[in-house]
């Protein structure tokens, strides 16, 4: 436990110890704000509500966690420093979980950002606090996984690009999957909201917390963490 | 037998290891007994830094066994990490970080904490000559600097074995002769094992040196055993100022007059009107003494007489030939 700390602290500080860090976040916020308040004109709506801005978010963070998280793993690899890290009384699984510790740090310094939203809804308004929490969870949630995709992608390769292209386009798949497996067939629908990020999200938003939607995301992430270890042990298989 | 056991820090018992086709170790079985430093000796691509990569439980060996004071490193690997610092070939660092919280990452991850760690930080640093580089950012340190940054994180934890694997590649010369004098004063207190392609390196810093090459192990023994081994019989070379009387082909054919000579043949030296022949003799007899006597017998002006030392390559013919 005390090694992902550790592992997640050095990683934290590593992404504000680049500007890289913060023009990746002032990106962020310029595209979600110009959308939120110019595009979706948010102030002639009239509407105490984040909907438009929860429907941006994931959409944006598709593209957005793979560069956050592409060089947890694969920049060790290119370093050397990998081999250090790994002779070192610490796991596979604790490297990972150390990773993806220090990558949701960095999630939750964005999404804390956008605190200002709900903030202004308040302040103008009575909004439904149900959805807001929930959309912020749903948030958290969707970013993890997206975070865990790229880890796992990151775990693959000992180039960033690599890692991106590769976890943005994993990611896209599992946010877009069910309106890419309804243009081909519709009978899918049903099959496709089950495995559709988007279509779990969307519930967040709503406000309603289904144990089915978090279990989803959970065990998604899960999925990628594991393989990401497995990825990384097996240098130790013959 | 059960004396020595207890002694030996390391054993390697038959490693091998493939690389898909290429067979990098082909078993190689050795001991390194406790605070001993033995230099792994090999030109690049010997296999030497795969056989340390076993032994730090980075990779696992295709067969045999690596014990770090009787534990099996693939069996017990946890527990073995905790007893070796281990500096990779080129020390790789995060550059992006300063180096002062480097070494408290790693002295962390080692499981040290407060005031233990600070003590211990403090004191690899101050004898690893980076306390004044202390708040710089790795990646503004020369290299020189950034190797000791990476030789005070294996040290960090105090730990029993060192293992360096090419601690001073990438060196200016200055630097190179206080890595080693230091490597020397830690091996004083632990057992350390590093990596070289440098002959003279080895002899100088190592009580013991095992060679490899290709995945072999050629040899093992003590420096004076090796310098013995690259003294003895060596060819002696002969240069000459060329004149009318004094040609390639006459000259040749006294020394392959001479008894004691087995062997001569000239080389091309680039300076106009200078000879230079290479000879090899019979015997353990130093040739250098019967090559001035005869030269001066024979009225050759004689500019140059010398021993021609083995380097590592010949060394390494020497050895794989035997």
């Amino acid at each position: 436990m005390r090694n992902i700390w550790v592992i997640g602290k050095r990683e934290f500080i590593s992404y504000f110890s680049s500007p890289i860090a913060y023009v990746a976040i002032s990106v962020f916020l310029v595209v979600v704000g110009l959308k939120f308040f110019v595009v979706d004109s948010f102030f002639e709506n009239g509407e105490a509500s984040l909907r438009s801005f929860f429907g941006l978010v994931p959409a944006f963070f598709v593209f957005y966690l793979p560069a956050v998280a592409m060089r947890l793993v694969s920049e060790e690899k290119r370093l050397g420093t990998f081999e250090l890290l790994a002779t070192l009384p610490v796991s596979d699984a604790e490297i990972i979980l150390g990773k993806f510790v220090g990558a949701l740090g960095f999630l939750a310094v964005t999404l804390l950002l956008t605190l200002v939203y709900p903030l202004i809804l308040v302040s103008l308004g009575d909004p439904d606090g149900g959805a807001i929490f929930g959309g912020y969870l749903g948030l958290a949630l969707i970013g993890a996984s997206f975070i865990a995709v790229t880890i796992m992608s990151s775990a693959w390769t000992g180039s960033q690009i690599v890692a991106y292209i590769v976890g943005a386009v994993l990611s896209s798949l599992f946010f877009f999957i069910d309106k890419i497996l309804e243009a081909f067939w519709e009978g899918a629908k049903d099959v496709a909201a089950y495995v559709s990020f988007d279509a779990h999200f969307t519930n967040f938003t709503r406000g309603v917390l289904d144990t089915r939607d978090l279990v989803f995301f959970v065990t998604m992430t899960a999925i990628c963490l594991v393989v990401a270890t497995f990825s990384l042990n097996r240098r130790r298989w013959n | 037998m059960a004396e020595t056991t207890a002694t030996a820090m390391i054993e390697v018992d038959g490693l091998a290891k493939r690389y898909g086709d290429i067979e990098a170790l082909q078993g190689i079985s050795f001991k390194v007994n406790k605070g001993e430093i033995v230099g792994f000796l090999g030109p690049n691509g010997a296999g030497k830094s795969t056989c340390l990569k076993i032994m730090t439980c980075f990779i696992p060996p295709s067969a045999g066994k690596v014990r770090i004071g009787g534990k099996d490193v693939q069996e017990h690997s946890r527990e073995v990490r905790h007893k070796f610092g281990y500096l990779p070939e080129s020390a790789p660092l995060y550059t992006d970080m300063i180096a002062y919280d480097y070494l408290k990452y790693i002295g962390q991850l080692r499981g040290l904490s407060g005031k233990k760690l600070a003590e211990r930080l403090e004191l690899v640093a101050s004898k690893c000559g980076i306390s004044n580089v202390l708040g710089q950012i790795v990646g503004t340190l020369s290299k020189g600097y950034r190797q000791r940054v990476c030789l005070a994180q294996a040290l960090i934890h105090d730990p029993e074995i060192l293992v360096l694997d090419e601690p001073t590649v990438g060196l200016d010369p200055n630097q190179v002769v206080e890595i080693r004098s230091l490597i020397k004063e830690l091996g004083s207190e632990r057992t350390v094992i590093l990596s070289s392609h440098i002959l003279p390196e080895v002899l100088a810093t190592c009580d013991r040196v095992i060679i490899i090459h290709r995945g072999r192990l050629v040899a093992n023994g003590t420096p004076e055993q090796l310098q013995r081994e690259q003294m003895s019989n060596p060819p002696v070379v002969l240069r000459l100022q060329a004149s009318e009387t004094v040609t390639e082909a006459k000259v040749l054919e006294v020394l392959r007059a001479q008894e004691w000579v087995e062997a001569a043949r000239a080389r091309p030296v680039g300076i106009p009107g200078e000879l230079e022949f290479e000879l090899r003799g019979k015997g353990e007899a130093d040739l250098r003494s019967l090559a001035v006597t005869l030269a001066s017998a024979q009225k050759w002006a004689l500019l140059e007489v010398r021993r021609e030392l083995l380097d590592l390559e010949g060394l390494f013919r020497k050895l794989t030939q035997e």
